[in-house]
């Protein structure tokens, strides 16, 4: 860096290296929830106050760590011709349907799939919508590297992560003000059978698969897995600084 | 990198170096430009708003457009709509406050075109403008495009 300015004047070149070392030393934070089960409208409202929050400046870039009860959801679209039995019966089997405004089509939370909710500001990092959903494919294909599991980003039009023809992990954001909400689910080992009764990510003739599935490897325990894919986002976002947060208080 | 090429630009046209640059996403003159990357033609009373083609750069291919309904109130940085692309919905903001006058019902069935004609076949709404005084919070095109560099410098 010191060279491209050595032919300013002695004076400027000390100034503008010190502003050049002072803008590479600035770490970026960001405050990880770690919250256990929880109901998808209670994520829902945590995630709209969260939002507002972040546009006001008021909190850090923010990251929530969660899973979710059976629950179907479909996204703006309302692409509820992808759900392949009526609501009814999904009542009966426990599962909750919910309308949303984020991107993608319809897909299944439940136990044992790590999801991340980040509340973060694309415009303080300059990343449009692309970029941003490219990076969340990108934490999850190192989180399955991890276990010696080669994944991949879609091709055109099916983003989400892929193992093979089969689909480990699903993308779906919304966008407003620049700030995200909504985000990935990552399958460690939920009951696939769930996603029988959907056309899951509006893409028919592809199987979806877990970790359990892919992997050779024993399988830690889940929480080791929900942490190793924090970690994934922190480095893939380049978050210097984590801010633990368990209930409610942060360590 | 880009930082850097931005630290070099601005240490060349200090010493007035001419510098190479890069090719950026296309602006177009007569527009306004909001921080939300939108732009509008005024002409008159009435006002044409789309997304601009650093927006649809950084989007991906658009597959869905939610639209606002004719008659509907917009206000100046408020949401008036939607795009979808790479299973992300992002909020399009008006760069006018007004009425919407008519809407770009191609984008029901062709809303690609917000990719491969941003500026022309790809507007999304017209609006009837109630204060032009607020077009002075806008950006003109230079000031656009130095915005999208400063943006684009930040990763």
């Amino acid at each position: 860096m010191v060279d491209r300015f050595c032919i300013i004047e002695p004076k400027r070149r000390v100034f503008l290296e010190c502003v050049v070392l002072q803008e590479m030393r600035v770490s970026r934070s960001l405050e990880v929830w770690k919250m256990g089960t929880i109901n998808y409208l209670d994520a829902l409202r945590l995630q709209e106050q969260l939002v507002s929050n972040r546009k006001a400046h008021k909190i850090p870039d923010t990251l929530l760590s969660l899973q979710h009860p059976p629950t179907y959801t479909l996204g703006k679209r309302r692409t509820d011709h992808n759900l392949l039995i009526p609501e009814s019966d999904l009542k009966k089997m426990g599962a909750e349907l919910h309308y949303t405004q984020r991107g993608g089509d319809i897909t299944f939370h439940g136990p044992h799939q790590a999801i991340l909710y980040p509340i973060i500001s694309l415009r303080d990092i300059g990343l449009g919508a692309r970029n941003y959903v490219e990076k969340l494919e990108l934490t999850m294909i190192e989180l399955a590297s991890l276990y010696g599991v080669k994944a991949c980003a879609g091709q055109a039009g099916e983003t989400g992560v892929w193992v093979g023809e089969r689909k480990i992990g699903a993308i779906g954001v919304r966008i407003s003000f620049g700030i995200t909400s909504h985000g990935l689910a990552f399958n460690i080992d939920p009951d696939l059978n769930y996603f029988k009764h959907i056309v899951p990510c509006g893409i028919a003739n592809k199987e979806v698969t877990s970790l359990r599935k892919e992997t050779d490897l024993v399988l830690p325990a889940e929480e080791v897995v929900h942490e190793q894919l924090i970690s994934c986002f922190a480095r893939q976002f380049g978050y210097s600084n984590l801010l633990w947060k368990e209930n409610g208080l942060i360590s | 990198m880009a930082s850097r090429l931005l630290w070099a630009s601005r240490a060349a046209s200090y010493l007035r170096i001419s510098v190479f640059h890069r090719g950026f996403s296309s602006v177009l003159k007569d527009l306004k430009y909001a921080d939300s990357h939108e732009w509008v033609k005024v002409e008159g009373n009435s006002a044409t708003v789309g997304i601009t083609d650093h927006a649809q750069d950084h989007l991906g291919d658009v597959v869905y457009v939610e639209l606002p309904e004719v008659g509907a109130p917009v206000e100046q940085g408020s949401g008036f709509g939607a795009v979808e692309s790479v299973k992300a919905t992002s909020d399009i903001n008006s760069p006018v406050s007004g009425k919407v006058l008519e809407v770009n019902e191609e984008l029901n069935d062709s809303p690609g075109l917000v990719n491969s004609s941003p500026y022309d076949k790809g507007w999304i709404i017209k609006v009837e403008v109630t204060d032009s005084g607020e077009l002075k919070n806008l950006m003109d095109a230079d000031q656009y495009s130095k915005f999208c560099e400063e943006e684009d410098a930040k990763h």
